[in-house]
């Protein structure tokens, strides 16, 4: 068995773009060699519209690992290079299937083949059948046949300028574009289903994603705060480099409870929630702000309550669950492993400070006039100061 | 730190720590191999097996079986003993282990016999028993020292009744909660079918506990492998655990009567303490939910239970807390779930007494001054959160 291998890694809608494809090209590889370092034995090439990486084979599992978990990743496989010898290839094929025809009486397979290097004097057709014969009359008398339309087990061949790949695997990654070619954006995150998984998609369209949590300490425990520190780090994991900001939140919800219209209340907190968020999102260079609301959801979550929040900045404000339901939510949370961490049963919304009927239609000239019985201003400047900012690869 | 729910766990005593811990180290043979460190292990769990059964008066007709703490124990004993058909009755009032147990039989149409209508203070009504005859019930579960109240099921009195009341019904007392805190009365081990321990309770290891049941019951092994214990629990047996829940017996039985009294002592200075500040601050009305009784045949002297509406039982946690005071909110296993304390609700409490109650509990390294600290905090926590509070419950 060789001692290296070769990573064909293949890009989703990178291949779409037009002038500044290099731009995201250029994104992409920056986080792969991110997310592989740690290791120091890759080569890295990238001829046009693939990556290719040469590593040892015992890095093989590891590296099918992290590259899962990178956006702008459409699929890769790890294969071996080699010279464009039909004999060798085949060699190689046979060497690969006749384990495989072990347990069974028959194997369909085929061969396929990508020629990026045109000039090559062979078109790819031909390649599969050179290679396919080759392999037929060494295997065809234990049971391997030619199906190209249903085949079990297909033979990749991808012949390029310098080298020619040989592979049989393809698997899937996250899709969509690299992490950093969009830019920063920062998520409301609560310790619940929602925020994660909205978290999760803006990562997967390219923007790096940092986090603030409003924190509730003293009136809840530490529980709170310890849930959305792993929630952080498990998002992070697609995209590192994320800054979570703690805010602590309780002389703001102190004051509007105290001072403000009871209905109003989860309204009036939202909105100083995204006013803080502008602030920091201003003061560390994120571009828009994310939050997990779906629509309907909950009492805060109608169309008018929706307007009432977002009008308090000019900001960009996405919702990516907007339109979902809850349980392809759930389903998403599951997928990227945050499930498990936001059932966890800690509180994250003080029920002291819930209203007995909020508001579902709020009318922004109330809220107004309910904003100016409490002094925000310092109220949101004060818990500023008081911020943690915590770089989400330093936690342990 | 001042830590006062020790009804949840206790601290390892420094005995405890050291003698695991040179177990740990020297004694790593496997009990169940024939060579002789394997020998030694296997007789140094039979002494500890011997000085147990010494220290808790269990008589020869008993058996003890390690398990890995009162949750294990409870689950082997009624399933053990009850799956699936044996007809079974319980106060309702009980630790989840047993409830949850029971409740289990409900999907084999074998639905357990609530005597909730028949609790008064916490504790089983007498009179009930002539029921549990009519209905053919054949195993009795409750606690001996209700986890939440500290409330008390004499073991004479229930034996002496059902022998006359229903003499073909058994009874199994959680016992989690009494070792160390009440006497250990030799006379009821005649009339008693199983009893669990903890080692965690009574300042030993987590992950140990004790079954004593009567040896002529067969119990089904929830627990199958290499049937060690008689078959009954299989799993190579942890001589450091055990070692530690030896000597944490050995002590808790041996400074009962002076930890009751100490007890008695921290359970009189708080109830009178809490008395006065309900005197000194207009607005704090204090419900005992436990019995304030110095008789330890009706009510343990190491758990008080109160309740301070309109205040929330969690929020003035999470006060104490940020003094580093720790004190108890029902069940530490129920804490987490958000709905009310099913033991504080059946004993007749609405759902906001339930919410609006702690739960303090002692051990024997706790002192006046703690409680007295205890007191002044909670009085100021409580003036601090009223405004809040009754605003909320529309007190004002």
């Amino acid at each position: 068995m060789t001692e290296r291998k070769t990573v064909l890694i293949r890009y989703d809608e990178i291949g779409l773009k037009g002038r500044n494809r290099k731009y995201f090209e250029k994104c992409l590889l920056k986080n792969i060699k991110r997310a592989l370092s740690g290791s120091d034995d890759i080569h890295y090439t990238s001829p046009r519209g693939r990556i290719f990486l040469d590593i040892p084979s015992s890095f093989a599992p590891e590296c099918s690992t992290r590259l899962k978990a990178i956006p702008g990743v459409a699929s890769f496989s790890i294969g071996v290079s080699m010279g464009t010898d039909f004999d060798e290839i085949a060699a190689l094929g046979v060497q690969w299937i006749e384990p495989k025809l072990e347990p069974v009486e028959s194997l369909k397979f085929c061969v396929k083949t990508r020629r990026s290097e045109k000039s090559f004097p062979k078109t790819s057709p031909e390649v599969n059948f050179e290679v396919g014969s080759r392999i037929m009359t060494a295997l065809s008398p234990r049971g391997l046949t030619v199906n190209i339309k249903e085949a079990e087990y297909v033979l990749e061949i991808e012949i390029g300028r310098t080298e020619t790949v040989v592979f049989d695997n393809r698997e899937p990654g996250l899709c969509g574009l690299p992490v950093g070619s969009s830019g920063n954006v920062l998520c409301l995150l609560s310790g619940g289903i929602d925020s994660p998984v909205s978290a999760y998609m803006m990562a997967c369209r390219g923007c790096r994603v940092h986090f603030v949590f409003f924190d509730n300490q003293p009136f809840l425990g530490r529980g709170g705060y310890d849930k959305v520190l792993r929630l952080a780090k498990k998002i992070n994991h697609f995209q590192t480099r994320g800054t979570l900001y703690v805010v602590p939140f309780e002389e703001m919800q102190g004051a509007i409870r105290d001072h403000c219209n009871e209905e109003n209340r989860i309204v009036l907190y939202r909105r100083m929630m995204y006013r803080i968020a502008e602030e920091i999102a201003n003061r560390h260079g994120s571009i828009a702000l994310i939050t997990g609301e779906a629509l309907g959801q909950v009492a805060s979550q109608t169309l008018e309550n929706l307007a009432a929040v977002s009008c308090v900045t000019p900001l960009s404000v996405f919702r990516p669950l907007i339109g979902m339901n809850k349980e392809s939510i759930i389903t998403r949370a599951k997928e990227i492993g945050t499930y498990e961490v936001s059932i966890e049963p800690q509180p994250d919304c003080c029920s002291v400070f819930m209203p007995k009927n909020p508001v579902t239609r709020s009318k922004i000239p109330f809220l107004e006039r309910d904003e100016e019985k409490i002094p925000w201003e310092e109220l949101r400047d004060n818990a500023l100061a008081k911020m943690e900012v915590i770089k989400v690869d330093d936690l342990p | 730190m001042i830590y006062l729910d020790n009804a949840a766990t206790t601290p390892m005593s420094e005995e405890v720590v050291g003698r695991v811990n040179d177990a740990m180290r020297d004694l790593f043979a496997n009990s169940g191999t024939p060579y002789k460190i394997g020998l030694d292990a296997k007789g140094l769990i039979d002494k500890s097996a011997e000085s147990i059964a010494r220290y808790l008066k269990v008589p020869s007709t008993h058996r003890i079986i390690f398990t890995s703490g009162g949750t294990e124990s409870n689950n082997l004993f009624i399933k053990g003993l009850c799956f699936p058909d044996k007809k079974t009755a319980f106060l309702g009032l009980e630790h989840p282990s047993v409830t949850e147990s029971l409740a289990y039989f409900s999907q084999f149409a074998n639905e357990p016999l609530s005597l909730l209508p028949f609790q008064r203070e916490g504790r089983l009504d007498l009179t009930s028993l002539a029921n549990l005859k009519e209905k053919r019930i054949k195993l009795l579960c409750l606690s001996h020292v209700n986890n939440e109240l500290g409330t008390v099921n004499d073991p004479l009195k229930i034996i002496s009744a059902l022998a006359k009341e229903s003499p073909q019904t058994k009874l199994f007392l959680d016992g989690v909660q009494a070792i160390g805190k009440l006497g250990v009365v030799p006379e009821m081990w005649k009339g008693l079918a199983g009893y669990s321990v903890s080692g965690h309770k009574i300042h030993g290891p987590k992950g140990i506990g004790l079954l004593v049941y009567d040896s002529k019951l067969v119990l089904n092994p929830q627990m199958h492998g290499g049937k060690q214990q008689f078959g009954v629990r299989s799993g190579t047996l942890p001589l450091p655990l055990i070692m530690g829940l030896e000597t944490a017996i050995k002590h808790a039985v041996a400074k009962t009567e002076h930890t009751q009294n100490h007890f008695q002592s921290l359970c009189d200075h708080l109830t009178q303490g809490l008395l006065a500040l309900q005197d000194r601050i207009p607005e704090l009305d204090i419900s005992f939910n436990s019995l304030v009784d110095a008789d330890v045949t009706r009510q343990s002297p190491g758990i008080v239970n109160f309740s301070f509406t309109p205040v929330e039982g969690e929020i003035i946690l999470h006060h104490l807390e940020a003094k580093n005071i720790f004190v108890g909110l029902g069940s530490a296993c129920s804490a987490q779930s958000k709905k009310p304390s099913k033991i504080l609700m059946g004993i007749g409490l609405s759902e906001e007494q339930a919410r609006c109650s702690l739960r303090i509990s002692f051990s024997r390294n706790n002192t006046i001054e703690e409680i007295d600290q205890f007191l002044e905090a909670f009085g100021d926590a409580y003036q601090s959160l009223y405004p809040t509070f009754s605003q909320k419950a529309g007190h004002r």
